[in-house]
């Protein structure tokens, strides 16, 4: 049950996209999600479609696969599209009781869900290519000016990679402990709010406990391995840029350009 | 001088109490005293507490005596600015095997070593390359280590500590939580290093039988070295390892045993090999004709003695259990497995890790659920939408692995009222409960009112099972409640749970990596293999299977292996003989 959860599905291929440096996948995402609040016609979003569509191709993820990170929005899609279209003033379309569509409506509905599909779409593709290693240390490298201003990211991004490395881990306890409770007969599942509450204790307690022993246990094997923060680490494949990558950064001008120009003069 | 050397080291703890002050000291490592010579094999012996893996942190520096020296290279620990040149020339490797791996990509796991020294890149690589090779798995090196067995994942651990080229490894009890392959592998992959790449190698364990290859024993106990020696030397005082809480391999015990009825073998038997050897040069009168041919030639497989007639208090009906149905990982856990688990049993379970054996146990109380089959409990079907499952956990207990894990309350009494306080009752009769509990599994009263937090991992334990006693189970299941306890604190929760199942009557279901454990406790067996039951029935007949349970990663206690090395029985015998004491009676009939 809780086995199941996954972080930040990556979707192992090998593609051009995949293979591309974390920093100019993290950038282009970065663009593409402004691009989608810069315009404001269906033409600009045609423009959005073509670009993510290309990616998509690129990426070599199944289509299926994408559209599924979907579901778990679908609700949140539905309700802003029909408030979108109950509740935009304008020429009347269809009138029953006290609701009414509007030709505004429907276009803003249209409009405001086909926005909040392509920013999910475009989010949810940096993680399918991108493993959250990677992601880590992109992120390391592109906040680095902070360190200027005593941002500690170097540590901020270790702390990141070992959480990803010990959640699994934690859920696995959790399930754990919580059917060992279970068996000397504790019940999670009936009972009013403050009782339920209460019966979290027993798992708690225990899972914190559980955690600081790692912690302590996993501070002593990176002290005996050397660690001793950022200064004078060197990395294995440290992150260079490669051709792709200054192709794909000219796409990405090419791409901003388009959405200037057309949010200027269209 | 060798690479390492201790000088009069002295290590103590300050204990503090709950305000923070001192109130006193610990001596954990005392007047210690070591020369190792490069390229040696070297195992430290000992159980829990006795200091061992305190003085293992000295080596790397981790801990810094109280007083005396630690020098290492040359280098002595306390010189703050050669504390790195230190960890990397005697690089360390800890027991928990999760909770040492740093990266989710194997491959940057062994980098992260040299990349804290500052290796260029170049040479990283080439260094990863090299030292997963040399632990067999390069072939995982995109994997992420939550899909690796513990035995793998202590191997890129060793391979982490590879990478950063030290003259020394220095294990800390790094099998003491894998299951036989993964300590096989472990082992086999340590003394390769230590044999092609002369690494010089510090081991430190509680398993008598992992040592018997290494140069130098040294046995520790109360902080002090108490015996060194090679293997042969520390194994022929069979009496005073069993005095320091350790315990010898079954060869060297029954060599010790029948030396002591007079039988002229030598003293420094190790394995089963040269046991049989030995047996076979002793003069002709203290030779038995062969036992097995005194067997009876058939035994019915099918009923126990205990209660045949009676019906079985739970029964499996041909139950699967598949998870994550409908997604890329479904796997099915259990295949059609059926079985009768009969009243006042000692049941034991064995198979090797991922053979669907804890699942099993899960079923039994209904804590999973089957995908197909029916599991029954007195005849009933506890899956059924009248069945009431919570009153069912109070007469099925069950015990997790690591059963210490789940301790939460603030006292010892407190925590082992908490079954008996969801079963409703008062919170006299809770007490009363948890006070019988913590007598029956033999915890001391002087510690009842103490935090579970502040005992020894054996407590600890038997606190966990009074937890579940305390709810008056008829039938007590447990999952490996041995697991990483030393000799000693393996067999106080053997012989609690032997005596627990007399005292109170209950039928007792155990699941076990140990094959001697196995032989000395059960008196029914069930084998299962990838999902499915392969065996029932009496251990003595089960382990007569020799060669198939060899080849689904189990094994036979070693003593049947050296009874069947000497007498070679014809044909498959009906039964074996799977302790020491059938088979010192064997090998003694007539002879007294």
């Amino acid at each position: 049950m809780l086995r199941e959860i996954t972080i930040g599905q990556y979707y192992p291929v090998s593609s051009l996209i995949h293979r591309l440096d974390p920093r100019v996948k993290l950038i282009g995402c970065l663009v593409y999600l402004v691009s989608l609040f810069l315009f404001d016609s269906f033409a600009g979003l045609l423009v959005a479609m073509c670009f993510l569509g290309g990616v998509i191709i690129l990426s070599k993820v199944s289509l299926r696969y994408i559209l599924k990170g979907l579901r778990p929005i679908l609700f949140l899609l539905l309700l802003t599209v029909i408030f979108n279209f109950f509740l935009t003033p304008g020429e009347t379309l269809v009138r029953w009781w006290i609701f009414r569509i509007t030709k505004e409506g429907l276009y803003r509905g249209a409009f405001v869900g086909a926005r909040l599909i392509f920013l999910i779409l475009g989010s949810s593709l940096l993680t399918f290519t991108t493993t959250p290693m990677q992601l880590t240390e992109g992120l390391e490298r592109l906040m680095y000016p902070l360190t200027f201003i005593k941002v500690p990211v170097h540590d901020l991004a270790t702390m990141m990679s070992i959480a990803l490395r010990f959640i699994p881990i934690l859920i696995e306890e959790t399930d754990r402990i919580m059917k060992a409770q279970q068996a000397r007969g504790a019940d999670f599942e009936t009972g009013g709010l403050i009782k339920r509450a209460k019966a979290m204790v027993p798992i708690f307690v225990p899972l914190i406990l559980a955690a600081f022993r790692r912690a302590f246990d996993l501070a002593l094997a990176m002290e005996a391995r050397c660690y001793n923060g950022g200064k004078g680490r060197t990395k294995m494949h440290p992150l260079t840029f490669h051709a792709r990558d200054y192709v794909a950064f000219l796409y990405l001008a090419l791409y901003l350009a388009t959405v200037i120009i057309l949010r200027r003069w269209l | 001088m060798g690479i390492i050397t201790t000088e009069n080291l002295i290590h103590e703890y300050i204990r503090r109490d709950e305000n923070g002050d001192r109130i006193g000291e610990k001596r954990a490592v005392d007047d210690v005293c070591l020369d190792v010579e490069r390229g040696q094999f070297i195992s430290i012996l000992g159980h829990n507490g006795s200091g061992k893996s305190t003085l293992a942190k000295h080596i790397n520096a981790l801990l810094l005596p109280t007083d005396g020296r630690v020098v290492v290279l040359g280098m002595d620990t306390k010189d703050e600015d050669r504390l790195f040149d230190i960890r990397k020339a005697a690089g360390m490797v800890f027991q928990n095997p999760d909770n040492q791996i740093i990266a989710t990509v194997v491959e940057d796991d062994v980098a992260f070593g040299p990349e804290n020294l500052g290796v260029p890149p170049k040479e990283i690589e080439k260094r990863v390359e090299e030292c997963l090779k040399a632990v067999g798995m390069y072939e995982r090196k995109d994997d992420s280590p939550n899909r690796l067995s513990g035995g793998q994942k202590q191997r890129i651990a060793v391979a982490g500590i590879m990478a950063m080229k030290p003259d020394c490894i220095i294990l800390d009890e790094p099998t003491a939580m894998l299951d036989p392959d993964g300590r096989k592998e472990v082992l086999a992959t340590v003394r390769r290093l230590n044999q092609e790449e002369h690494i010089t190698v510090l081991l430190i364990t509680h398993y008598m039988n992992e040592v018997t290859f290494s140069d130098r024993v040294i046995v520790m106990d109360h902080g002090k070295i108490a015996m060194q020696g090679t293997p042969r030397e520390i194994f022929r005082r069979v009496s005073e390892l069993t005095a320091l809480g350790l315990d010898a391999p079954q060869a060297t015990v029954l060599a010790y045993r029948l030396r002591q009825k007079g039988f002229p073998l030598p003293e420094d038997i190790l394995t089963e090999e040269e046991f049989i050897k030995a047996y076979h040069e002793l003069p002709e009168e203290y030779r038995v004709s062969n036992p097995y041919d005194l067997l009876p030639k058939k035994v019915q497989e099918s009923v126990t003695l205990l209660s045949e007639h009676e019906a079985p208090l739970i029964e499996l009906k041909d139950v699967t259990y598949r998870y994550g149905t409908g997604t890329v990982y479904e796997k099915v856990a259990l295949k059609n497995v059926s079985m009768q688990i009969r009243k006042g049993e000692f049941v034991c379970l064995i198979g090797r890790t991922g053979s669907g054996k804890s699942t099993l146990i899960r079923m039994l109380n209904g804590l999973e659920k089957p995908s197909e089959g029916q599991v029954l409990y007195k005849g009933e079907d506890i899956n059924a939408a009248s069945y009431n499952r919570k009153e069912l956990r109070s007469h099925v207990g069950l015990v997790f692995q690591y059963p210490e894990d789940q301790l939460f309350e603030a006292t010892v009494l407190k925590d082992v009222c908490f079954g008996p306080k969801n079963q409703g009752l008062s919170g006299e009769e809770q007490l009363a409960r948890a006070r019988e509990a913590l007598e029956l599994v033999q915890v001391d009263e002087d510690i009842w009112n103490d935090s579970p937090l502040s005992l020894s991992g054996g407590q600890k334990r038997r606190v966990a099972i009074a937890g579940v006693m305390a709810m008056h189970p008829e039938v007590l299941i447990l999952d490996e409640p041995t697991a990483g306890l030393d000799p000693h604190g393996r067999d106080e929760i053997l012989s609690a749970i032997a005596q627990i199942r007399e005292r109170a009557g209950i039928t007792v279901v155990l699941v076990s990596h140990s094959m001697e454990d196995v032989a000395n406790f059960a008196n029914w067996i069930h084998v299962m293999d990838r999902g499915s039951l392969l065996y029932a029935g009496k251990p003595e007949v089960v382990f007569t299977h020799t060669e198939e349970l060899k080849r689904v990663g189990l094994d036979v206690p070693q003593i049947t292996k050296i009874m069947r090395g000497i007498f070679h029985p014809q044909e498959k015998p009906s039964m074996d003989f799977i302790t020491i004491e059938a088979a010192e009676k064997a090998l003694l009939s007539g002879k007294e």
